[in-house]
């Protein structure tokens, strides 16, 4: 036990040391970053102002008021740039498979998986966090919600695990180059896309879609649930609490996924 | 004629590729699919709770508005900024330097040779899409179907127009990434692409009237619902050309000027 606890934490330490190169590449270019930053800002600003703008023709979308959606916004945005700024490298896995330059993870003698994680970072994903965390604050001031230590420990159990499920998503959708062998992330790209759904309450959709985001590929935990959990939202709060159960779920699935595909990786060209 | 056949000729190279990259290239066009579909069940949802919501518009003319937007979009999605900014920063503009061919024109043949293609496939999801909701409204008469094929046409020239001006802070920076992606956000939000202009408060509305964005999406798209009366039509429709033509003589001068001024890596 103290040995795997011991791999364990050099295996975070590792994680934090590859980062920490990536994160040194990038800021050797300043204007870079501050571009990143400010179009990420951008984006969400833009988004902001679609439902702001749509919000002032209604009151409310199937009982979901302006701040709510907000709510929702935020995660999506909070989610996707933990995603970027932490775990970029998942989305090299493709071109890293195709060009064969695969063969470098396999020969350090760390986890793989770890070295995906860390193989790259984006910084727009800062910018996100940023912009993210400052809607959910005003979202957050602006619903009327009963404050208890628990529910306060709750709120950051669900940004978590909705962080979770994004990153657990763009890991075992990336495996799929294992198979599919492309320079481009295409299945992971395709199943992002799907994060569209995730802005919105899931009870505008039709059952199949539904059905999509809250089981095929659980985008509705990401966003939906939680906000439901957090403002007492129906019959769908008590779903809410089942979030960190689904991520650790995604997360098995991915790394047992991704490890799948690791036993039949071949090197190109040889 | 010799001049004209030898962009015709790359239009068509650059078209072949799309063909070779099919795969990749569909499934990037259903992944944008996602972004429309949400779309119409949120705009759905809105109006069936107060089919007043919409304004001006019928829900039939919403989802034409949200269709013909998705087609617009779908035009030139293999010309962008990272291409461009690689070919600057990596210094493979030389070779282009060094044909006797116009930069410009070249990559406007190159840009515009998958159109076909891209219109083809967009046109087939458009449709399914249409039909899966209960389909949309058509244009009333055919002169605004003729007015918005030229409205069309110059809305993919602007687009065109705007993306190689953005293009040229490649010779200044090298964060083509969020350069494009300020971009696309501020096109989205100022072409109607998001959400039809008419629906703002009017500071945003004004603002966006003195954008060039504009003609790239609610342009065509409100000239193909015939929503605005002939001398408005006319207007915004010159108004477009202006823009398109403006910003295409504008990248030509920024090209000529920033390449005088350029190194080129290694030599």
């Amino acid at each position: 036990m103290a040995a795997r606890l011991r791999r364990a934490r050099w295996l975070v330490y590792i994680y934090f040391r590859c980062l920490g190169q990536q994160m040194k590449a990038i800021l050797a270019y300043e204007a870079d970053f501050v571009i990143l930053m400010i179009s990420a800002a951008l984006v969400q600003i833009t988004g902001f102002l679609f439902i702001w703008t749509i919000f002032q023709r209604i009151p409310d979308i199937n009982g979901w008021t302006f701040w709510q959606v907000v709510m929702m916004y935020s995660l999506v945005f909070i989610t996707e740039g933990v995603g970027s700024l932490f775990f970029e490298g998942t989305w090299r896995v493709s071109r890293l498979i195709y060009n064969g330059n695969f063969d470098q993870y396999l020969l350090r003698p760390v986890s793989p998986i770890v070295q995906v994680l860390a193989g790259a970072v984006g910084f727009n994903g800062l910018g996100n966090i940023i912009t993210g965390g400052m809607l959910m604050a005003i979202s957050l001031g602006n619903v009327q919600v009963q404050w208890t230590p628990g529910r306060l420990l709750m709120l950051v159990i669900l940004i978590v695990s909705a962080a979770t499920i994004r990153v657990a998503i763009n890991l075992g959708t990336a495996a799929s180059a294992f198979w599919i062998k492309t320079p481009w992330s295409l299945v992971p790209f395709f199943v992002h896309q799907l994060g569209e759904f995730a802005k919105y309450p899931i009870t505008i959709y039709s059952l199949a879609v539904q059905a999509m985001v809250v089981v095929a590929i659980p985008f509705a935990f990401v966003s939906f649930f939680p906000t439901a959990y957090l403002f007492n939202m129906e019959a769908w709060s008590a779903i809410g609490l089942l979030t960190p159960l689904v991520a650790v779920y995604c997360l098995f699935m991915a790394v047992t996924i991704f490890r799948i595909g690791l036993r039949r990786y071949e090197s190109t060209g040889h | 004629m010799r001049g004209f056949n030898k962009y015709f000729a790359m239009a068509k190279a650059s078209l072949e590729v799309i063909f070779v990259y099919r795969a990749g290239f569909t499934v990037n066009l259903i992944g944008s699919v996602f972004y429309v579909v949400a779309m119409f069940y949120l705009w759905q949802t809105i109006f069936l709770g107060k089919p007043g919501a919409l304004g001006v518009f019928t829900w039939p003319e919403m989802k034409a508005y949200l269709i013909v937007a998705f087609i617009l979009n779908s035009t030139m999605t293999w010309f962008d900024e990272w291409q461009m900014g690689a070919d600057i920063r990596e210094g493979r503009v030389a070779t282009d330097l060094a044909r006797p061919i116009d930069f410009q024109l070249k990559r406007f043949a190159e840009a515009s040779g998958p159109i076909p293609f891209e219109l083809a496939s967009a046109l087939a999801i458009g449709a399914v899409v249409a039909f899966v909701f209960g389909g949309i409204a058509l244009p009333a008469d055919p002169a605004h179907l003729a007015l918005f094929i030229v409205s069309a046409a110059l809305a993919t020239l602007l687009k065109f127009s705007i993306i190689y001006c953005v293009s040229m802070t490649a010779f200044w920076t090298t964060g083509m990434e969020g350069v494009s992606n300020a971009r696309m956000a501020v096109q989205n939000i100022f072409s109607g692409a998001l959400i039809p202009l008419v629906f703002f408060p009017d500071w945003l509305r004004g603002l966006a009237s003195v954008l060039p964005f504009q003609g790239m999406i609610s342009t065509p798209a409100l000239t193909y619902l015939g929503a605005m009366d002939g001398p408005t039509t006319a207007f915004m429709i010159g108004t477009q050309a202006v823009w398109a033509l403006g910003l295409f003589l504008f990248g030509r001068l920024l090209w000529r000027s920033a390449v005088k001024a350029v190194t080129i890596n290694g030599g």
